[in-house]
């Protein structure tokens, strides 16, 4: 989803092995408000990364159990959401200090808290997205990126849609708008983001052109209530959709392919319509002559990350509450792939890199 | 640009032939003279004007004999008469003067849609107009105004920032003695502005994405410093998750019916006293290069009009 040096996530992860070495030479030190656990020195299954490089630089490895600092708040993991940026990170494409353990997402029971962490308990069920790390069976994570568990959504649940959902929620909702009559288009209309925008834009009551590279993935863009699928592979989507829209073009790209896709999508938009980047699967965009904008006929353009949508815990409460509400009330499908056990998270990173299962891949320490 | 007798232009169908009272004289005049633009030549020069129907065409139906319009659009103003698409012409009330009329046309609708479409600033946001004693930025400075936005404003001369401030900028910031980042961040508080309406381009763009808070927009509606060269998409993800368009005005009068919408709001604000007009001279046509000498020197501070 997130290019090398594109989203601002590599500043924002945490380096848990400045926590551990923390935790070591702070170990005979009181801990934080630990009331019912006694964890402190103990050790936790992680996959570690040593070196980067291909799925098989992780491994299962005995390690410390990481320590809060004060505003952190440790969580025993029940499930990690497996995503591409894990990928990013692995190869080196997207950087963190070594040695490191990937995975951004999750759900899970807190069972420590820092001194100055206020928005969770011990005992809380609670999700995330952003924390590096979150493939062991324990993160620790600033408390103010855990969002509480209503009881009628799952962990699993919570961990496949804490990313690709709240993506997805901003994208239809804050990045634009997306009114009932509009129409956008959906580039990987069967992705993780993409079955998920899907169902949102129709729900919103736009009209929703898909995506996809295969007739597979059509079938389940469909499914998920694509009005419209263009299988690029076999027709250019550019005739396509201005055929599909009367010449017209549409109100709004959503775009996380990048490179492939950015200069067609100028050509498929109405006047005043808005392109939204998220993501560059296939590569940056090389860089953008802004005048291209007006001569296409006003156009905007924005390059968003998920970070500045749930900038505040103001912000990423209301949007965590609002796809959690939409699961519960079977408005928003998830599509759960597969389910690994931690250790074979290599595994789970083949699948998800050859990019022939449509779903999400979660692992269960 | 040379003053010549020309045929009275005669309409097609759907056309109407208009007695010019005041052309306005604009930046996009200059650019069609020296061949930045092109159009077929000879030409004659003018986008923009005020006057009374005198002959319409047989399908011409928005307008009729006699109808006091304004318009802004294709070329043909600089003259006395000038022939139009009948549904570019626009009524003007009987409250705005036809010098009013011409001077508002272009700039006048592009504040307006600058501030009320590509942009919809709300009370209490704070807007960066680069430019604000200019011809749009007067406008715009007071429109954003009206709406209870703050605005911050930049200008190059103490003359113009005294202007800036009669229009209604909260803060004025002289460009040629401080660095409109760091002032502009301080006077946020480091929270930076919700949008930036920048027609400076080449001097002003990198600067200007680094003072829009996150999710802010860039709104760059023109170039007078050079074009912006391509940039890094990255950036805009770096610095916020920014939009960034280049509205023409063109896409916001598309329609007749956005068209009527849009000088209707001008006209009322214009008769409302809500938008003060600066005039800063009316030329007599025959001495057109005098006024294009005069815009290109960029002492004026206000519309240039030229009366048949």
């Amino acid at each position: 989803m997130h290019s090398a040096g594109s989203s601002g996530a590599a500043d924002e992860c945490i380096d848990p092995f400045d926590k551990l070495r923390a935790s070591s030479s702070a170990r005979k030190k009181r801990g934080p408000q630990d009331d019912n656990l006694d964890i402190w020195g103990s050790t936790m299954k992680a996959i570690r990364v040593q070196h980067t490089g291909g799925p098989e630089v992780m491994e299962l490895a005995e390690v410390p159990v990481p320590q809060p600092k004060p505003a952190e708040a440790l969580v025993k993991v029940s499930v990690a959401g497996v995503n591409l940026i894990d990928g990013h990170f692995r190869d080196g494409s997207l950087r963190t200090p070594l040695p490191f353990i990937p995975g951004q997402e999750g759900a899970g029971v807190v069972s420590a808290v820092g001194v100055q962490a206020r928005t969770v308990k011990v005992g809380d069920r609670v999700a995330w997205s952003g924390a590096l790390g979150s493939y062991a069976e324990y993160v620790a994570a600033s408390a103010d990126s855990l969002v509480p568990l209503p009881a009628n959504i799952t962990d699993e649940q919570a961990a496949a849609a804490m990313m690709h959902g709240l993506t997805a929620h901003y994208l239809a909702n804050d990045a634009h708008e997306l009114k009932a009559g509009e129409t956008a288009l959906v580039h990987a209309a069967a992705g993780g983001v993409g079955l998920l925008l899907v169902q949102m834009a129709r729900a919103i009551g736009a009209r929703v052109i898909g995506t996809a590279s295969s007739d597979e993935k059509a079938r389940q863009a469909r499914e998920a209530g694509a009005d419209e699928v263009i299988i690029f592979t076999q027709q250019d989507f550019e005739p396509e959709v201005k055929r599909l829209t009367g010449g017209q073009g549409v109100d709004v790209v959503y775009d996380g392919v990048g490179k492939a896709t950015f200069e067609k999508n100028l050509n498929v938009m109405r006047p005043r319509g808005m392109l939204v980047l998220y993501g560059m699967s296939s590569g940056p965009v090389p860089p953008v002559d802004p005048a291209k904008l007006s001569e296409k006929g006003s156009l905007y353009m924005a390059r968003t990350t998920l970070a500045h949508f749930t900038a505040t815990r103001e912000e990423l409460l209301a949007r965590t509450g609002a796809l959690f509400a939409m699961i519960a009330d079977g408005k928003l499908k998830l599509r759960i792939a597969k389910t690994y056990p931690l250790a074979d998270a290599a595994q789970a990173h083949r699948d998800m890199e050859a990019r022939k299962i449509a779903g999400k891949l979660l692992l269960v320490p | 640009m040379e003053l010549v007798e020309l045929p009275v232009p005669q309409p097609k169908a759907n056309e109407a032939v208009v007695k010019l009272a005041a052309s306005g004289v604009n930046f996009i005049d200059v650019y069609f003279r020296e061949g930045r633009y092109k159009a077929p030549l000879p030409l004659v020069l003018g986008q923009e004007g005020a006057g009374v129907v005198t002959a319409v065409g047989t399908d011409a139906t928005s307008v009729k004999l006699g109808d006091r319009v304004a318009w802004s659009g294709p070329l043909g103003s600089y003259a006395e008469y000038v022939v139009m698409p009948a549904d570019r012409l626009l009524p003007i009330p009987s409250n705005v003067t036809d010098q009013h009329a011409a001077a508002a046309m272009l700039q006048g609708m592009t504040a307006h849609y600058l501030s009320y479409d590509t942009y919809p600033l709300r009370r209490g946001e704070t807007a960066l107009v680069h430019a604000a004693a200019g011809g749009v930025g007067l406008l715009l400075v007071q429109m954003a105004h009206h709406i209870g936005a703050r605005v911050i404003a930049t200008v190059s001369t103490e003359e113009k920032a005294k202007l800036a401030r009669e229009a209604g900028a909260d803060e004025v910031i002289l460009y040629t003695q401080s660095d409109f980042e760091a002032e502009t961040k301080r006077l946020t508080g480091g929270k930076g502005v919700d949008v930036v309406y920048d027609s400076v381009g080449k001097t002003t763009f990198e600067k200007g994405l680094n003072i829009l808070r996150p999710r802010g927009m860039m709104v760059l509606f023109g170039g007078s410093s050079g074009a912006v060269p391509p940039f890094d998409l990255i950036a805009l993800s770096q610095k916020g998750s920014l939009y960034v368009t280049r509205p023409s005005l063109m896409s916001y009068i598309a329609t007749r019916e956005e068209l009527m919408m849009r000088s209707g709001a001008v006209f009322g604000m214009i008769a409302a006293g809500k938008l003060k007009l600066r005039i800063d001279h009316t030329y007599p046509l025959a001495e057109a290069q005098q006024a294009h000498r005069d815009l290109e020197g960029r002492k004026t501070t206000g519309k240039l009009l030229l009366i048949p």
